[in-house]
């Protein structure tokens, strides 16, 4: 028989397959299992073998000490490489077809690019560029090209002219009150930024299409009693909630990023659940029931793809939203003071702002850019990822 | 049929609740499918006709358990040599492996495929989700079959827009078959189709069913695919199967109307060869609130007259779908006497409108002049007095109480007719006992 090089469904022998059982492991769940193990290994060492007050990899002399917030971002990048990057890079064809129609929106390409150099600047500035120390003679610097009067510097690094200070490109973008290099810590804010939009917008997601989908799958009692919870969180006051942490236990960016994550996914759940639930009407859905998957299977391998364009979409707003809140929160003065966040440093420059405005027109313009790129990248990608759209226009 | 068949279906229910306020209440039920039976043999086609919203699709979601019964049994025989078993008492693990021998075909081809998968793994996840861990083995079955079906192996990399309608249910048939099942459900598997695509996707059907000894349930509206595919056919009608038989049988000798008036429908293709359309006239009933008796009678172009008239067929239909205006208080007297006195406005006073409105509404209704059946004609003219001089309530009541057909009294029982062709109907009924008993004085 020639089965053996070109084996037919009729001749497939059931009770042999289905007694065997077991889960097909494919290469990438391998390789994702891998990594999760590896940074629970890193994790495991840096709070059990390294002391306290050392920093985590200064067994090979590296002397950063890994916060929490690292540990997250870890993971979140993880997690965006195994499911967003990947399956990327295996349907080329489909990326392909998704980049085509991606290139049409011109601003949207160049916010794409915007935004990498964003999260490049984020992930490796840090290591490249030392970090911006304090140094009180050299404060007030202005930017290149910019001047302010003498009187209020202590020290001019550029050139001198009728009484007042020039910029130099040592400090392209000026200096803070306490004489820090505002470019280094733009590119600083840029992993705060990171850190908040990444994890807390990947929690977010998570648990909004998480509790959308099922929701919208299940129907009937799950239905009501997610969407109801989804009711009061809405109604929660998150700010109020926050502040009580701040004056008990003291906040930082670590709680920040968590109550975002945690507490702002209620509009993610409605607005995926309202798609899914349109999706799981359609009759591949009730084919996947009918082949005998589980309600585990149908959710993640067609709603949640089905539903993703619209996961994404919103995920692109959910990142701009927690970089205001988090710029908004820092600018009332209850930010964490110990980084240096976009945010901390518009509300530094607040005092300031009518002799050395760059202090927070500087930072503030790279927010405003960040925010705009985000908001342009979710419009181009609604219309790129929209498959029923194509499907029509072809048919 | 001697031999035992592979799915047996015995008076299966799918009523759908219909609920009211805070507290959902239960204020009555949709009847879609109110008690069906029948039998499919191995390697048979049984087809399903009937118009749309009689039930055809949700009789084939709750006997394949896309949705739950809620009454009845759905007896299957896997095959294992345990005989027939009640699929609507399957577990969970019963039910998996029920999914392996019964798989269905959809109506839209274009919504039944994930359009974010490739159709191979559509294909293939049948497989996989039953426990097929090797990923090159899938890909070769569904490679191999795909060319069973008419497509190319290269095909197992494309997406679902990038087919036809046609090959998109090639697909869908390939997705049916991958699990090598006993049973497909082919819910109006070509209705969304071009024609000229139809006959291939039909002949591949039935190619493929012979190949594999496929047993079928074939949904359908369309009485001339269903001439084509099946073995047998079972008619329905709001719910509830009116006839059943033979194909041949059924199609050359209907003895249900509402099976006379379906195949009515069907075009012949010689142009002078002419038959007589029938029109059903009369609102389709809800199946919320199906009619009493026999559920046909509500649209029945022959539906009984009592013994006491003697009317023209057509008349005793158009006082029935009179009456039942009247009764569901839809005739606006009001409205048409405006439009009376409009009309007369133009020049010739009438003496007496009202004789003009009833005049009016007798031809809305298809209703003669004066009935030919004296009675008839004055127990009509007395509700029309009544009607006319505004009282609504009483004219029903005349109405309701002066014309009844048999029909609604009671539910009329199936009538074999020989090879397994039965209907219910009570003018076969009738028939049958008069060839028995031919001293019976049934009129």
């Amino acid at each position: 028989m020639a089965t053996e090089d070109s084996p037919r469904f009729d001749t497939v022998d059931w009770d042999e397959i289905t007694s065997g059982g077991g889960r097909e492991v494919t290469k990438s769940l391998v390789a994702l299992g891998a990594s999760l193990a590896g940074l629970a290994a890193l994790l495991l060492y840096d709070y059990v073998v390294v002391p306290d007050r050392t920093a985590t990899f200064a067994a090979v002399g590296w002397g950063y000490d890994v916060t929490k917030l690292d540990w997250l971002l870890a993971l979140s990048l993880l997690f965006v490489a195994f499911y967003g990057a990947l399956p990327l890079y295996r349907n080329e064809r489909m990326t392909r077809y998704y980049w085509k129609e991606f290139k049409k929106n011109r601003p949207a390409v160049a916010s794409l690019v915007f935004l990498a150099v964003v999260f490049v600047g984020g992930v490796f500035g840090p290591l490249v560029i030392s970090s911006p120390e304090s140094e009180l003679l050299r404060q007030f610097q202005p930017p290149v090209f910019m001047e302010i009067p003498q009187n209020y510097v202590i020290e001019c690094v550029g050139e001198r002219a009728a009484g007042v200070c020039r910029g130099t490109w040592q400090h392209p973008l000026g200096t803070t009150p306490d004489g820090r290099d505002i470019f280094k810590m733009i590119v600083y804010g840029m992993q705060i930024s990171m850190k908040v939009g990444l994890i807390a917008t990947l929690m977010a997601v998570v648990i909004g299409a998480s509790v959308g989908t099922v929701s919208a799958y299940a129907g009937g009692m799950v239905d009501e009693v997610l969407m109801r919870y989804v009711d009061i969180q809405q109604s929660f006051p998150t700010l109020v909630l926050y502040l009580l942490i701040i004056y008990t236990w003291g906040g930082g960016l670590f709680t920040m990023v968590l109550l975002f994550g945690l507490f702002s996914w209620e509009g993610t759940a409605r607005y995926v659940r309202s798609n899914a639930l349109s999706k799981s009407e359609e009759e591949y859905m009730k084919a996947s029931r009918l082949s005998g998957a589980g309600t585990y299977h149908t959710i993640r391998r067609h709603l949640i793809p089905n539903t993703a364009s619209s996961i994404i979409t919103d995920a692109t707003l959910l990142i701009p939203a927690f970089l205001l809140a988090e710029a908004q929160l820092s600018f009332l003065g209850l930010g964490d003071t110990s980084v240096a966040s976009w945010g901390q440093l518009i509300s530094v420059g607040r005092d300031h702002l009518s002799y050395a405005p760059w202090i927070t027109l500087a930072p503030g313009l790279v927010l405003f850019l960040t925010i705009l790129a985000f908001n342009f990248l979710g419009d181009a990608l609604l219309d790129a990822l929209n498959p029923e759209a194509r499907a029509e226009a072809e048919s | 049929m001697t031999e035992r068949p592979l799915l047996s279906v015995r008076n299966l229910e799918k009523h759908y609740p219909i609920t009211e306020g805070v507290l959902s209440r239960r204020v009555g039920a949709a009847r879609a499918v109110d008690g069906i039976s029948f039998d499919i043999a191995r390697g048979e086609t049984l087809g399903l006709v009937g118009e749309s919203g009689c039930g055809k699709s949700t009789a084939a979601s709750s006997l394949i358990r896309l949705e739950e019964p809620t009454g009845g049994r759905v007896l299957f025989d896997d095959g294992r040599g345990e005989g027939l078993r009640d699929v609507t008492r399957f577990d969970e693990a019963d039910l998996k492996a029920f999914r392996r021998n019964a798989q269905m075909i959809f109506q839209d081809p274009s919504s039944s495929l994930d359009p974010r998968m490739t159709v191979g793994s559509s294909v293939a996840e049948s497989l996989m989700v039953h426990g097929m861990t090797d990923r090159t083995r899938r890909r070769k079955i569904v490679e191999n079959l795909l060319e069973d079906v008419g497509l190319s192996a290269d095909d197992y990399d494309r997406y679902p827009h990038e087919f036809s309608g046609g090959q998109k249910q090639r697909i869908g048939l390939a997705r049916a078959l991958v699990l090598n099942p006993d049973l497909i459900i082919a819910d109006e598997p070509v209705s969304a189709l071009d024609v000229s695509v139809r006959a291939e996707i039909l002949s591949l059907v039935d190619r493929l069913q012979e190949e594999y000894g496929l047993s079928m349930l074939f949904i359908s509206h369309d009485m001339s695919v269903v001439r084509d595919v099946c073995d047998r056919v079972a008619v329905m009608y709001l719910g509830k199967i009116v006839e059943i038989g033979e194909t041949e049988e059924v199609f050359a000798n209907p003895q249900h109307p509402y099976t006379e008036a379906l195949l009515s429908a069907i075009p012949t293709p010689d142009p002078r060869q002419r038959r007589k359309g029938i029109e059903l006239t009369g609102k389709v009933p809800s199946p919320v609130d199906p009619p009493d008796g026999c559920r046909f009678h509500t649209r029945c172009h022959r539906v009984i007259q009592p013994d006491e008239y003697d009317l023209e067929q057509s008349h005793w239909r158009s006082l029935l779908n009179f009456r039942d205006e009247v009764v569901a208080g839809a005739v606006d007297v009001g409205k048409v006497r405006e439009s009376v006195e409009a009309g007369a406005a133009d020049g010739d006073a009438e003496a007496t409108p009202d004789a003009a409105v009833e005049r009016e509404i007798r031809a809305d209704f298809g209703l003669p002049e004066r009935l030919s059946d004296a009675a008839a004609e004055r127990r009509l003219g007395d509700a029309f007095d009544r009607l006319l001089s505004g009282n609504e309530d009483e004219a029903a009541e005349t109405l309701a109480a002066a014309f009844v057909t048999p029909c609604e009294e009671s539910v009329p029982e199936f009538v074999d007719h020989g090879d397994g062709h039965r209907s219910a109907c009570f003018l076969t009924a009738r028939d049958e006992r008069a060839l028995e008993r031919p001293a019976n004085a049934e009129r």
